[in-house]
């Protein structure tokens, strides 16, 4: 059975959650599990003292996190294989510096999403983040490889300054997207004005966002055909690193589609 | 030699000679499966036999959209060469040259988790001039080549499997309309999954034979014992009697299996579309690692 760890009660402070891996959790059975410490403000809290606890930790490496989790810091956070869902919102940071595996939060993430750590130049360097909800600032800041999809917006500064890899929100991109952004792709499924530092390219049908799209809606996120089928406008930058990167934004479907 | 009868047809009690050779299944697609199709037949081209070509090559098959990475309509393509470093030539040439040109396709691998691997847009990528960009998607490297068109989207490299090729079948009847049918109709039924047809529609009808009468420079000549016009002017002809045709199926296969099936499905198709006789081309057994016994072929696929 799946390890399922379901918030009973709030936590007093901000909780940091980073450690709540499939990969760590490995073999645990659910007593281990509830003396699990994390940290929350100044304090330690048991696991248990916050959680029900069902299953245990299994060979296939999956976790599910569910209820309101927006006090939790760091969900996912270094995580390099496996897969953790998330029926509900989580706090920031989630996902940070990830390197592999799937995290999938059905709700809303916080800012920093896939990020780096203050002080950090490199972010999320591999795995795929899929949110059904909205995520908050500086989604996937500082990301070197990999994959966040937002089903819903992205906060302000989504790709700052990123190095490669993809940040996908269906619902829009939020402005100053791809501030110093060098080799990254920042996909927006709805209008937007990229910052002065991007360049208009052209119109045209991108195949590798058209497969991404495909892996995105497989990873349980709904996307629509007309995305798929429709052109998307190319904008270069940042003009101030390499200009190597992309604003792709969606620009209708063809005529007579 | 003894042969026995399927039907009105006489099968040869002897064998087809095949070899291992190694292999990649490409999996081209495009905006529409005409486009797909074109960039699978120019790939596919002056691929019919490793010793003239470097490389043997043919459609495996067409691919619904349903059944390719993008979900546009596809063509998956074999191409064999008798290593893996064969392979990786042949593959960056044909696709740098067949697929990458053609408007709108991509090109994937058609042969995911295989133990070994050939480069190709790893290589091909260097056409980008320093303006490509790679993305790893659900695990494996794609490149993207800026082109004119847009962008040619193409796998950073592709598995290599181990294969049969030079599995065959040579069918005879009275005269060349009569063969041509009966080979039609073994080729149409030879053709599907696992399996490469390298000739013109399948079949070859200049059989050769290792080296030559006249040269010992040429590496193949003519099957002289199997050309019908010549059954007088030489000693030891092998055109059997009431046969003024034939053609020769070279099968390539992903498989020992798949080879032999195919065979099985062309014989047991050739004999009720008017083949008079059927037989397969070895080189007495030494050379080749794999034999097929038409004998083993009776049972209907």
């Amino acid at each position: 059975m799946t390890l399922t760890l379901t918030l009973r009660a709030e936590p007093p402070a901000r909780a940091l959650a980073p450690g709540l891996l499939p990969e760590r959790l490995r073999g645990l059975n659910a007593s281990a599990l509830a003396a699990l410490e994390l940290r929350c403000g100044g304090e330690t809290v048991a696991l248990g003292d916050l959680f029900d606890v069902s299953g245990a930790g299994t060979e296939e490496d999956a976790l599910v996190l569910a209820g309101d989790l927006r006090r939790f810091d760091g969900i996912g956070a270094g995580m390099s294989a496996g897969e953790i869902e998330v029926r509900g919102d989580v706090g920031a940071w989630a996902g940070a510096e990830m390197s592999g595996g799937v995290l999938r939060i059905l709700g809303d993430a916080g800012a920093r999403l896939g990020a780096a750590y203050p002080g950090a130049r490199v972010g999320m360097t591999g795995g795929e983040i899929v949110v059904t909800g909205d995520a908050g600032e500086e989604t996937g800041a500082g990301m070197r490889r990999g994959l966040v999809a937002v089903g819903g917006r992205t906060g302000n500064g989504a790709g700052l300054r990123m190095l490669a890899g993809t940040v996908i929100a269906l619902g829009g991109i939020g402005d100053e997207a791809g501030l110093g952004n060098k080799r990254g792709s920042l996909v927006s499924g709805r209008g937007t004005e990229p910052l002065p530092s991007y360049a208009y390219a052209t119109r045209f049908h991108p195949p590798a966002l058209a497969l991404q799209l495909l892996r995105v809606r497989e990873l349980g996120l709904s996307v629509d055909d007309v995305l798929l089928r429709g052109e998307w406008a190319r904008w270069s930058g940042d003009r101030t690193e390499l200009s190597r990167g992309e604003i792709l934004i969606f620009d209708g479907e063809e005529e007579g589609t | 030699m003894s042969a026995y009868a399927l039907g009105e047809t006489r099968v040869d009690d002897t064998f087809a000679e095949a070899f291992p050779m190694r292999y990649a299944r490409l999996v081209i697609t495009a905006a529409t499966a005409e486009w797909a199709h074109e960039a699978a037949r120019s790939a596919t081209g002056f691929a019919t036999s490793v010793i003239g070509c470097k490389c043997e090559a043919a459609i495996e098959r067409v691919l619904d959209p349903d059944e390719t990475p993008d979900r546009r309509p596809g063509v998956a393509v074999l191409l064999f060469a008798m290593d893996r470093e064969g392979v990786g030539k042949r593959i960056v040439e044909r696709v740098g040259q067949c697929v990458m040109t053609c408007p709108t396709t991509a090109c994937f691998d058609g042969l995911p988790g295989a133990d070994r691997t050939a480069a190709l847009g790893a290589t091909l990528r260097y056409f980008g001039d320093g303006f490509q960009a790679s993305k790893v998607i659900a695990g494996r490297r794609l490149w993207r080549i800026p082109v004119m068109e847009g962008e040619f989207l193409v796998a950073d490299s592709v598995g290599v499997g181990q294969g049969v090729g030079g599995g065959n079948l040579v069918i005879g009847a009275g005269d060349d309309e009569a063969a041509l049918t009966a080979a039609q109709a073994a080729a149409a039924a030879m053709r599907g999954e696992g399996i490469a047809l390298p000739f013109p529609g399948g079949i070859v009808r200049s059989g050769s034979k290792v080296g030559a009468l006249t040269s010992k420079s040429m590496p193949a000549s003519t099957n002289h014992q199997m050309a019908p016009t010549l059954r007088a002017q030489v000693a030891d002809t092998l055109v059997p009697d009431g046969v003024g045709a034939i053609f020769e199926i070279v099968i390539d296969g992903v498989s020992e299996e798949a080879v032999r099936e195919a065979m099985r499905r062309g014989l047991h198709a050739a004999a009720p579309a008017g083949a008079t006789h059927v037989t397969a081309a070895n080189f007495g057994g030494k050379l080749g690692e794999f034999h097929f016994p038409l004998d083993e072929l009776r049972d209907p696929p």
